[in-house]
């Protein structure tokens, strides 16, 4: 007996509830591709990115189905080891296949590619460009920092989580066709818990169709990933809840990051008393992040999670509508920039910094006044040893 | 050669030269002339004389060879504990020749390790006390872990007062023929904020203009070294425009290098000009000394100092 996943996995188009639009979206790219192998600048791979159990894989298959083409399946690893990827792309690239007319390469869970080693993304990459056959990708995140380049070479189409109802739904239907019967009670809460994820929900249904009293299971709740933007939005604009508690826990990001994250954003979504709330609380999360560090105590951690979540949220009256598009920190990014700005400044504080016993932080302080020692005095600027560079820095500031 | 900048042309190299802390060179002298000196480790604010100290018990303990017996590092220029450990080591496999049986690392700014480094400091301490005497300088003592403390004889160094720092200006005048009238050295030593190094770089600085110093010119030079758009960022925050004013803070404290605790200043004065009821200046002084602590505690200093813009934002709506 297979499991109910792979038993009721969908086999067409029709079968594939609450993804209209992903659906749709597939079909226009593989026609597309039949059509338009000639077309320059036409993107020939596709990528499905969403939460697990959304369907990716699944429309990844019945894309190639519905196409009659033969499945080429690559993961992660396969990328990184050139023998092997060969090994398999070979038949794909040499050999008319003989049941099926074309063929599709599929590239399952991207997310793999590791952020260390570059060859497994460069690699996708030249598939990409020198492929023939039309290629999928999966990936829960792609906009991780590491699929960046990949996003420019594809179409990304997003699965989105599924409505409860639909979920509902398609679990109704299994038990008819199991011929089984439920209390209607449960298929909802079985529904509602898995939180978009299908796959979850049919599992879960396995698993309590047999039992005698099912109303006695208690259903461990999956740890979700919740993406940073919904998260941000579940806070800004949602009522504090128990729920927005855990939020980023749910988030995989470090919370120092997190941290950068709600500070670039409180101006977007909060003004005024509810501004200066917001900002309060955030303060206070840093001071317990130096707590932790300083004695190295991590149940501070709670605190610094729960005014972040639930103190942020709770920083407006009511809750807010209507659409925000949360910024990236840009901070780092600033920060980053004036490195290069200020790196001739920084190498002549340098030169200075030693010679007079202070740190080079200290004399980049004192810049303002030292500035105009050095560039009146030529003597000191060979005492210091400033190459032309440097000299003509001095020489331009005011 | 003899340098050109005065903050090393007159830097004293004798107990005897050094104005100001009293108590601390009296004791300091003592141990030296021991010979058998402790760790020590100085905790007092910029431009006290710290440094100076560490490279006179040097210069008195190793005469004209004291490079060959003295290390210097900076923590806070260091990439991390380790490249501080491998130096030390390098520097500590030698004995030291000579009378003296031990050599001196003087690390400064001692306080910008994390807890972690300085238990690996701890480490390194204790691993070449026998060859080696540590002189540790940090600007808070609060901020190096217990263990170093108690390990080490602490001197703690004040702000020098009105009379030394005009001693040692005056002094310097003298040599290099300048005139400082009364008022612009009033204005010189408030601009110094007690410290001396900053107090010679200011006349060093003016006296490139012109060797007569008078009132006018110390503060045009002393506003020209500060930073100036701080009040930029406080008109923006009281006009409601926080968006503005947290772009600009971070602005300037990037393309000046100006750290936290300067904004801090900055804004900490500028209260009292501003056109908001007494009660409501009380309440942001009381703000800013809270984000002024948290700072020096070691908070992020940008975090902070936005909370702080998003209360002065509210003030200038008359909510506070």
């Amino acid at each position: 007996m297979s499991p109910w996943v792979e038993k009721y996995r969908p086999k067409n188009f029709l079968d594939i509830k609450g993804q209209e639009e992903a659906v749709t979206k597939a079909k226009k790219f593989i026609s597309q591709f039949n059509i338009g192998k000639l077309t320059r600048g036409m993107k020939k791979a596709l990528v499905f990115h969403g939460p697990p159990g959304t369907g990716k894989t699944t429309l990844a298959h019945v894309t190639a189905l519905e196409n009659d083409s033969e499945i080429f399946e690559l993961n992660a690893s396969d990328l990184r080891n050139k023998g092997k990827l060969h090994e398999i792309l070979r038949p794909a690239m040499e050999q008319q296949s003989l049941t099926k007319k074309n063929k599709l390469i599929l590239v399952d869970e991207a997310d793999g590619i590791s952020s260390v080693d570059r060859g497994g993304l460069s690699e996708l990459i030249s598939l990409i460009d020198t492929t023939t056959y039309p290629i999928i990708i999966t990936a829960n995140d792609i906009w991780s920092r590491k699929l960046s380049a990949l996003r420019k070479k594809t179409e990304i189409i997003q699965l989105k989580e599924i409505n409860y109802n639909i979920i509902k739904d398609v679990l109704f239907e299994i038990l008819r066709k199991e011929k089984l019967f439920l209390n209607p009670n449960i298929i909802t809460s079985i529904a509602i818990r898995a939180k978009g994820d299908i796959r979850a929900a049919i599992n879960d249904l396995q698993s309590v169709s047999r039992l005698k009293d099912p109303s006695i299971i208690e259903f461990h709740e999956r740890n979700k990933e919740v993406d940073i933007f919904n998260a941000l939005k579940l806070v800004f604009k949602g009522k504090p809840t128990k729920e927005t508690l855990q939020i980023f826990d749910s988030v995989k990001m470090p919370l120092d990051e997190i941290i950068l994250w709600v500070e670039e954003n409180i101006p977007n979504e909060y003004s005024g008393v509810e501004l200066a709330r917001a900002y309060d609380l955030l303060s206070k999360v840093d001071v317990f992040k130096g707590r932790i560090y300083k004695q190295q105590y991590w149940r501070f951690m709670v605190y610094e999670n729960a005014l972040l979540s639930f103190g942020i949220s709770s920083a407006k009256q009511g809750i807010k509508t209507g659409f925000t598009s949360y910024k990236k920190p840009s901070r780092i990014l600033k920060i980053w920039l004036n490195n290069q700005r200020t790196a001739k400044k920084k190498s002549i504080a340098k030169k200075y910094a030693k010679l007079v016993h202070v740190g080079h932080k200290r004399a980049m302080n004192e810049f303002p006044i030292i500035k105009q020692i050095i560039k009146s005095n030529p003597e000191i600027q060979v005492e210091l040893r400033l190459d032309a560079d440097e000299i003509g820095y001095i020489n331009k500031i005011i | 050669m003899v340098t050109k900048i005065w903050t090393e042309r007159y830097r004293p190299s004798k107990f005897s030269e050094v104005v100001g802390q009293d108590e601390i060179i009296q004791r300091i002298e003592s141990l030296t002339n021991s010979l058998n000196i402790p760790h020590l480790l100085f905790a007092g604010p910029a431009g006290t004389g710290k440094s100076t100290l560490a490279l006179i018990i040097v210069k008195e303990l190793f005469g004209d060879d004291w490079r060959e017996s003295y290390l210097e590092l900076n923590a806070s220029d260091e990439r991390g504990i380790n490249v501080v450990r491998e130096k030390v080591k390098n520097f500590a496999r030698t004995k030291a020749l000579g009378k003296v049986p031990f050599k001196i690392i003087f690390l400064d700014e001692a306080d910008a390790l994390t807890p972690e480094a300085q238990q690996a400091l701890r480490r390194t301490m204790e691993n070449y006390s026998a060859t080696c005497r540590f002189v540790l300088s940090c600007n808070y003592s609060s901020k190096i872990i217990d263990p170093i403390q108690s390990r080490c004889a602490i001197f703690r160094f004040k702000l020098l007062e009105k009379k030394d720092i005009e001693k040692v200006i005056t002094s310097i005048a003298e040599v290099e023929k300048l005139t400082v009238t009364p008022e612009a050295m009033e204005i010189l030593y408030e601009g110094s904020e007690g410290d001396c190094r900053r107090s010679i770089n200011l006349l060093q600085s003016t006296a490139s203009i012109s060797p007569s110093i008078n009132e006018n010119l110390m503060s045009t030079v002393i506003s020209n070294a500060k930073p100036k758009d701080i009040k930029i960022v406080l008109d923006y925050a009281l006009s409601g425009d926080f968006q503005n004013a947290r772009e600009k803070l971070l602005d300037v404290m990037l393309k000046e290098s100006i750290s936290g605790q300067d904004v801090i200043k900055a804004i900490q004065k500028e209260i009292w000009n501003l056109p908001v009821e007494p009660e409501i200046k009380v309440k942001l002084t009381e703000k800013t000394g809270e984000s002024e602590f948290r700072i020096v505690e070691g908070s992020d200093p940008f975090i902070q100092l936005q909370a702080l813009l998003a209360s002065f934002v509210l003030a200038g709506l008359g909510k506070e």
